[in-house]
């Protein structure tokens, strides 16, 4: 990434906006592809019994590990990954 | 539910009007309550052998770094119900009791080594969050779409949240698509300037004021705009993959409104960050399980930048086991670093006189700063599904347990010269989830 002045990094709204736009386009597009091209490698119903096993969920605990995301992201300064929703700050 | 990461950190100082803070409190704890129980009263009314769940949850978070002693009491309740099979209705509320304290004067050691100053001015921290929040989902068959709000209040912070999100299965359940968006509607309490200059911006020395029409107070707005998408897909009968986009617009005040950073001789100022912000994350998701020996294994890595050039990478690895039919155990580790925000700097005296400060914002944050963490931790989760109901009531219990340490190592921040060398964090959780 292009290194900036301090005095640059006071970005106008309209550049974040199309940079993020122009990203998540790429993402999408991506995403797109390799899931038409996944269409074909589908596992059968009877197949997926250990899919829905609670240790093959990624968020099967989302509620209970939201207070550790919460403490993580309020000490890093970085965010991602885990959901939109919320309100508040609550990060001393 | 958490809103994702905003760079906002506002330490209080002693005096907050605390009084007023349990009024709101408890007047909040009474409408999710109220909201909850209607909730589970309609639905129980309309449908008696529907499900109404009840969540929740109990947190304690400790933080050691030098000299503060941070120290977070999070408790959660949560009422779910489902007055038909295609709808979903949540209401809940969530607090954060702090105390401790935190750095309310930034310098560097150039300054501690001429002045002779405190190696840390702490602040008392004293403050309560309280959050009340709704949730409708609409299920369909392989769809869902979820609607909700967050409005949540501290001595110096107001939050309005809004939230949708909509998924959808296709090829046989093999793939699964996910978009979510949400936008706040933030506003934070600052002290009435009377200087032009941000070098002579005063740090607010208490909340006391705040959000009433004490008119050495005011608030500046803050607009969150949250993005994401998701991918998921089932590869095989054992393993499944998730790749996440997720964006965020911060358009506001995003500084401390307490701390101030020593910028020169004679000079000290209010901690001044740019008003915006665009940042963006890729997360990586693979889970598989390994037959022989009965257990799940979970990796996922993340990439971060954004337009403050903090650029970071997280990678993380957890294996889930099922002992028996009523316990799971997890155990889990994870590694992150990061570098610093382009204008971060431990000292930033030195500048051209008269006026002094290196480059033209300035902070105090350690999390600005570049650093790298490690986090292990274990959880247990038990739970039964008996065929008879418990006490002729419960349908179904879960108890969920865990803890967790983290260790941080800055690579330059310090407290007056001195480098930070134990900030260690422990959290522990324990929920319960019951099920009518």
């Amino acid at each position: 990434m292009r290194k900036r002045t301090p005095a640059a990094s006071a970005s106008t709204s309209d550049g974040p906006t199309m940079r993020a736009f122009a990203s998540a386009s790429r993402l999408v597009t991506l995403a797109a592809l390799g899931s038409l091209s996944s269409g074909c490698a589908t596992v059968a119903p009877q197949q997926r019994a250990i899919l829905a096993d609670p240790t093959m969920q990624f968020d099967a605990e989302s509620k209970h590990e939201a207070g550790l995301r919460h403490a993580i992201e309020n000490r890093e300064g970085s965010m991602g990954g885990n959901g939109v929703a919320g309100g508040g700050c609550g990060c001393n | 539910m958490q809103l994702t990461a905003h760079r906002l950190r506002f330490p209080k100082q002693r005096g907050a009007a605390r009084v007023t803070q349990a009024a709101k409190a408890a007047r909040l704890v009474a409408c999710a309550a109220c909201a909850a129980w209607a909730t589970s009263v309609t639905s129980v009314r309309i449908a008696e052998a529907q499900v109404v769940d009840f969540d929740t949850s109990h947190s304690i978070f400790y933080e050691a770094p030098t000299k503060t002693h941070m120290l977070v009491y999070t408790p959660s309740v949560d009422v779910t119900a489902s007055p038909a099979p295609w709808i979903g209705v949540r209401g809940g509320w969530e607090a954060d009791v702090v105390s401790g304290a935190s750095v309310a004067t930034k310098y560097g050691a150039s300054y501690q080594a001429t002045h002779a100053a405190d190696v840390i001015t702490a602040a008392s921290v004293h403050d309560v969050r309280n959050m009340a929040r709704g949730e409708v989902t609409a299920k369909g068959d392989g769809t869902s779409v979820v609607a909700g709000y967050a409005y949540s209040t501290e001595n110096d912070y107001r939050s309005n949240s809004l939230h949708v999100s909509a998924s959808a299965d296709a090829f046989q359940h093999n793939t699964e698509f996910a978009i979510s968006y949400a936008r706040n509607f933030d506003s934070v309490c600052d002290r009435v300037q009377t200087e032009t200059s941000p070098t002579r911006f005063v740090a607010l020395e208490n909340s006391v004021g705040c959000f009433t029409h004490d008119e050495t107070r005011t608030t500046h707005p803050i607009a969150i705009d949250t993005f994401e998408a998701s991918w998921a897909q089932s590869w095989t009968p054992v393993l499944e993959t998730q790749l996440t986009y997720s964006a965020e617009l911060v358009d506001g005040f995003q500084g401390d409104p307490y701390r101030s950073v020593i910028l020169g001789e004679g000079i000290k100022g209010q901690e001044h960050e740019p008003n915006d912000r665009a940042r963006e994350a890729v997360t990586a998701r693979v889970a598989w399980y390994l037959r022989s020996v009965k257990g799940a294994l979970r990796f996922s890595a993340r990439g971060y930048t954004d337009t403050w050039n903090i650029q970071s990478a997280a990678i993380e690895a957890e294996f889930e086991k099922s002992l028996g039919e009523s316990l799971r155990v997890l155990v889990r580790g994870r590694l992150y670093k990061q570098g610093g925000a382009i204008f971060w700097s431990d000292d930033y005296t030195g500048g051209a006189p008269p006026l002094g400060p290196r480059g033209q914002y300035w902070t105090g944050d350690r999390e600005l700063s570049p650093f790298w963490s490690w986090l292990g931790g274990v959880r247990g989760v038990y739970a039964v599904e008996p065929q008879r109901r418990i006490f002729g009531i419960i349908e179904s219990l879960k108890a969920v347990g865990s803890f967790n340490v983290t260790g941080y190592s800055y690579d330059e921040y310090t407290l007056g010269g001195i480098p930070v060398s134990d900030a260690r964090a422990y959290l522990a959780t324990l929920s319960l989830t019951l099920a009518f």
